[in-house]
């Protein structure tokens, strides 16, 4: 039995290593811009469709297609943000969050049904990195996983270090701790909002083009993922990228634990996806900061 | 600020009554509805829908019904059942449909027929299962798809006749899959053969952790079955295949509802689907008769695929309800489902008629002896017509009752 | 004064003649989608009402509203209790249940209400798929017709006159002092408290009134549409009601109202292009909150009351000056 839940917790931390990406990106953008970016879910799909492309019309390896896919949504991030989340920092706006609010999700609605609309609702399935997997006992680890985990570690202990070592990476988590303490040491904020928003996408992007070979390519492929990620971002704690890693890890097991032992077969899943949102509830309600976030700062 | 509301509400209807009453009146209209997008399974509607197509294509140019060109309004329902009340709703107030055909998810149906059956418009369903449809016994309701009662116990006979004795079954929980599994667990229980049903989620993307599940159960099983009429279909055999549970030397796996007949089949899971075992609502290549052998050549030609038994079902439900009203002289509804109980139509699919009988309550308007058996892909990449056939076993290709792959 | 009262007065009896003559003119499909466009006009209205107005920011409104649905449904079919009784219902365990979502939020503000509201969305649904030997889940419940046959005309006036009703009732609320308190709660909730409101029971109240007219709502859509499925607290549906809110102007019922009745008519019609519908909604969405905050249709309200106010003082003005 303990070998069992094992192998169940290991197929767990994988998955859930995805899902952190996706939700570092989102605890990015929350963490600098203060927003909660409903939107996420689908730059995690056009990531995957990106890469998809990637191979299939320019030709690219799959390894160069993932960093391909990121780079198309950092530019894509920075022209959104850009062009619609400016007003944010203006007073022209009297109700900052919600205009945020309503603006990510009506990003949401518009790119998930343009995907529909462009790429057609196949399921796809990208190309795999490398064929074959690992076995543990009786589970298999296909190799496309192991390297999508590793790759989101990699990516996430980059994210760490450019925030703490870079330049820019100070500058962002100076303005994301207080916009005016920042502006008193000569930062203007504004011009670094695009680049967090970029640096979110293309997270969320790399996120969903390792997840290509994995799962198939759907337009709603972001749907669930993101809900993780809400989740994730709260219970690591809103703008904290160690925080992300430990919550999706959390996540990726609890499911995979819950489906395991839930006694009604039937239920089972269903419920395992419930209590992940239960875990959030009741994050919100007792230590919303989560583990390792600061206190919320509201949109100045 | 309610006069603008006012205003408002005039001027949507004027030019919604505009719209309606502009509707031609020299064409014959007949509706179509079936699953184009997800969550439903939409490569089944896209087959569908060509066949349709085809089939209304040579009727119009062999002069159409009634001296009339047959003009098919095409309903997208997504696979959901509020879809598919909107959809017949558009189709017979506003559109005005003679009839309607299609559909390939039974709880969708059911909420369909509780339309036409309010306005007493024909529905003759193409691909469905559950018995419920017919069951419910509704004069407007017709079926060219086998029922669940039909299909699962040739199956379940299979799984008996195989020697498979401890069976996972994944289902989805809709009319097809409840009604499927129960049916199939009729048969399992009374021969002795443990069961184990699992209820996944049609949005699912990874279904490691149910597979691992099963794979724990003690003894493995056997056989893995699912019973699920939706795109989920695909993910499940390829993470089956990669955790190597089956199809292997120990597990054999089926699938059920359709989508496993498709070409999408291959394109997500690879080599995966050599050695899956599927059921086909087609006949044997063997027995086909020239109305068959002429479709699937068209079909092929005109779509770069050779037509499922879905397509054919598809193909042969637009024909029929076309005789239906040629008979009928009208289209007025109860002349046509006058004529539709009373036909006989040479079809892909063998021929044609609707049973009158009330016992079993399901064979009210159906399609008795609408053709299902068991194949499986020996090659990869495989189209179902060229498949070995398992079962029923005076039809069977196969030497073996199923094939197992050496590892 | 006198004519402005006589002129709003008259604007009223025109409309409500227009309303109500409707089913004469109309053929069984045009009555179906008006009925379905007051269904979501009463819940994008009482969503505004929440959102917009007292600025809670709830993505719970479907959940509720399929409660209602659920409730009236199972109490029905299963214990034979009569249809409004039911409806009355999943009304009444609508409120109670967004009393106990208010209750909960009352420490939350901004986007984690938002989370919060969706994860218990998330939530229900959840159960709802689950539970489906119970609910039936995605095989669809089958619910009892309000009124038997085809009663096109009698689900219209129904529907009017639930469509009346909320909105009188949300009036009310508005106009009173606790409008004022959900305004000042939405503008700056310490300074507020400051003041002396009491903000948890405010935001309490508004969201037991506006959960209850969503379970309303879903109840009345499941007697009429004869079938319930747990598609109803998808994202893609709440996505819709923000639409329709935030196009009509968020802060304005009547905005919401027509906004709601406009989109939807305008996607029933669109329905040749297929998801591209959703893609302009969401891009309207985009513009609209980018460029024109305020919503498309609240602004032309407002001129029009404000216009409706200023021309008997123009009368006046003239005859002064004669």
């Amino acid at each position: 039995m303990a070998s069992y839940l094992l192998l169940q917790a290991a197929n767990g931390v994988v998955v859930g290593l995805i899902y952190a990406l996706a939700a570092a990106g989102l605890t990015l953008i929350f963490s600098v811009l203060k927003v909660v970016n409903f939107g996420h879910g689908t730059l995690y799909m056009l990531g995957g469709y990106a890469a998809f492309y990637a191979i299939r019309l320019l030709g690219l390896p799959p390894a160069l297609a993932v960093v391909a896919a990121m780079i198309a949504l950092f530019l894509f991030g920075i022209a959104f943000e850009r062009l619609f989340l400016t007003p944010l920092y203006t007073d022209k706006v009297e109700r900052k969050d919600e205009y945020a609010i309503i603006v990510t999700f009506g990003l949401f609605m518009l790119l998930e049904n343009a995907a529909i609309v462009v790429f057609g609702p196949f399921n796809r399935s990208a190309p795999s990195f490398v064929r074959g997997a690992v076995h543990l006992g009786v589970l298999a680890i296909t190799y496309d996983r192991l390297i999508a985990a590793g790759a989101a570690i990699v990516l996430l202990v980059l994210l760490s270090l450019f925030m703490t070592r870079t330049m820019i990476g100070r500058v962002l988590d100076a303005v994301s701790q207080s916009r005016e303490a920042a502006a008193i040491v000569g930062i203007d904020a504004r011009r670094y909002y695009a680049v967090a928003f970029g640096i979110g996408a293309a997270l969320a992007g790399g996120a969903g083009a390792l997840i290509g070979p994995i799962f198939t390519l759907t337009p709603t492929m972001g749907d669930l993922p993101s809900v993780k990620a809400f989740i994730i971002i709260v219970l690591g704690g809103m703008g904290s990228v160690p925080g992300s890693i430990i919550g999706g890890v959390l996540i990726g097991v609890v499911e995979a634990i819950g489906v395991a032992i839930y006694p009604d077969a039937d239920r089972a899943l269903a419920y395992s996806s419930a209590f992940s949102a239960l875990l959030l509830v009741f994050m919100l309600l007792v230590r919303p900061t989560g583990l390792f976030g600061r206190r919320h700062m509201r949109m100045e | 600020m309610n006069r603008l509301k006012g205003i408002f509400l005039l001027a949507s209807s004027a030019v919604l009554i505009a719209g309606a009453a502009l509707a031609a009146d020299d064409t014959v209209k007949i509706g179509w509805v079936g699953p184009l997008s997800p969550p439903g399974g939409y490569s089944a509607g896209k087959e569908m829908k060509w066949a349709t197509q085809l089939a209304v294509e040579e009727e119009n140019k062999a002069g159409g019904i009634l001296g009339k060109q047959i003009e098919v309004v095409y309903e997208d329902t997504k696979g959901t059942p509020d879809q598919g009340t909107a959809a017949m709703e558009k189709l017979v107030n506003s559109d005005k449909v003679a009839a309607v055909v299609g559909e390939f998810h039974s709880s969708v149906a059911l909420a369909e027929i509780a339309v036409a059956h309010k306005y007493g418009i024909p529905w003759i369903g193409t691909d469905v299962w559950a018995d419920s449809i017919t069951a419910k016994q509704y004069p407007e309701v017709f079926r060219v798809s086998p029922a669940n009662s039909l299909i699962y116990s040739i199956v379940g006979n299979w799984v008996v006749e195989s020697g498979f004795k401890n069976v996972a079954i994944m289902q989805e929980a809709t009319d097809y899959g409840v009604g499927a599994v129960a049916v199939l667990k009729g048969i399992l229980d009374q021969k002795g053969i443990k069961s184990n049903v699992i209820t996944v989620q049609m949005s699912q993307q990874d279904f490691t952790p149910e597979l691992l599940r099963l794979m724990n159960v003690n003894p493995r099983p056997d056989l893995l079955m699912m019973i699920i009429a939706g795109e989920a279909v695909y993910p499940i055999i390829k993470q089956a295949c990669e955790q190597g549970f089956a199809p292997s030397k120990d597990t054999a796996i089926y699938s059920g509802g359709g989508p496993s007949l498709e070409k999408e089949l291959w394109e997500t899971t690879g080599d995966c689907a050599k050695y899956l075992i599927s059921e086909d609502v087609a006949l044997p290549t063997a027995q086909w008769n020239d109305v068959a052998k002429s479709f699937s050549a068209n079909f092929q030609k005109q779509f770069d695929r050779p037509p499922t038994g879905t397509a054919m079902e598809s193909y042969d439900d637009m024909k029929i309800v076309a005789q239906a009203i040629r008979d009928a002289g009208s289209t007025d509804p109860k002349a046509i489902i006058q004529a539709l109980e009373k036909i006989k139509y040479k079809g892909t699919r063998g021929d044609y008629g609707f049973s009158t009988e009330s016992s079993p309550a399901w064979a009210f308007h159906q399609f008795m002896k609408a053709p299902i058996m068991l194949i499986q892909y020996d090659q990869v990449k495989q189209s179902p017509d060229q498949a070995p056939i398992l079962y029923p076993r005076d039809w069977a290709t196969s030497k073996d009752i199923v094939m197992k792959p050496e590892k | 004064m006198g004519s402005d009262t006589r002129v709003k007065g008259a604007a009223i009896a025109v409309a409500g003649m227009a309303a109500l003559l409707l089913p004469l003119g109309a053929n069984d499909y045009l009555l179906h989608i008006t009925i379905i466009s007051i269904y979501y006009a009463v819940l994008a209205s009482s969503w505004a009402l929440l959102a917009g107005y007292a600025g809670q920011f709830s993505f719970a409104h479907m959940a509720f509203a399929a409660l209602g649905g659920y409730t009236s449904a199972l109490l029905v079919t299963q214990t034979g209790l009569p249809i409004p009784a039911g409806m009355v219902a999943g009304f009444l365990l609508s409120g109670v249940a967004g009393a106990l979502i208010g209750f909960l939020c009352l420490p939350l503000g901004g986007p984690y209400l938002a989370l919060f509201t969706l994860a218990f969305a998330v939530i229900f649904q959840l159960i709802l798929i689950a539970e489906y030997q119970f609910t039936r889940g995605s095989l669809g419940l089958e619910v009892p017709a309000l009124f038997g046959g085809r009663a096109g005309a009698a689900y219209y006036y129904f529907a009017l006159g639930l469509l009346v009703a909320c909105l009188l009732a949300m009036n009310l609320l508005v106009r009173s002092r606790l409008g004022l308190f959900l305004r000042a709660i939405r503008e700056d909730q310490e300074a507020a408290e400051a003041c002396g409101v009491g903000t948890a029971g405010c935001r309490i109240i508004v969201f037991t009134l506006t959960s209850a007219i969503a379970g309303l709502a879903g109840a009345f859509y499941g007697h009429y549409v004869g079938i319930l499925t747990p598609n109803l607290v998808t994202i893609p549906e709440m996505g819709l009601v923000v639409a329709m809110a935030v196009l009509g102007g968020i802060e304005s019922l009547t905005g919401a109202v027509i906004g709601a009745i406009v989109i939807y008519v305008a996607s029933e019609e669109l329905r040749q292009v297929g998801q591209l519908r959703f893609l302009l909604l969401g891009a309207a969405i985009i513009l609209t909150q980018r460029f024109a905050q305020n919503g498309l249709i609240a602004p032309f309200v407002f001129r029009a009351a404000q216009a409706a106010r200023q021309r008997p003082k123009a009368a006046e003005g003239a005859a002064r000056s004669v």
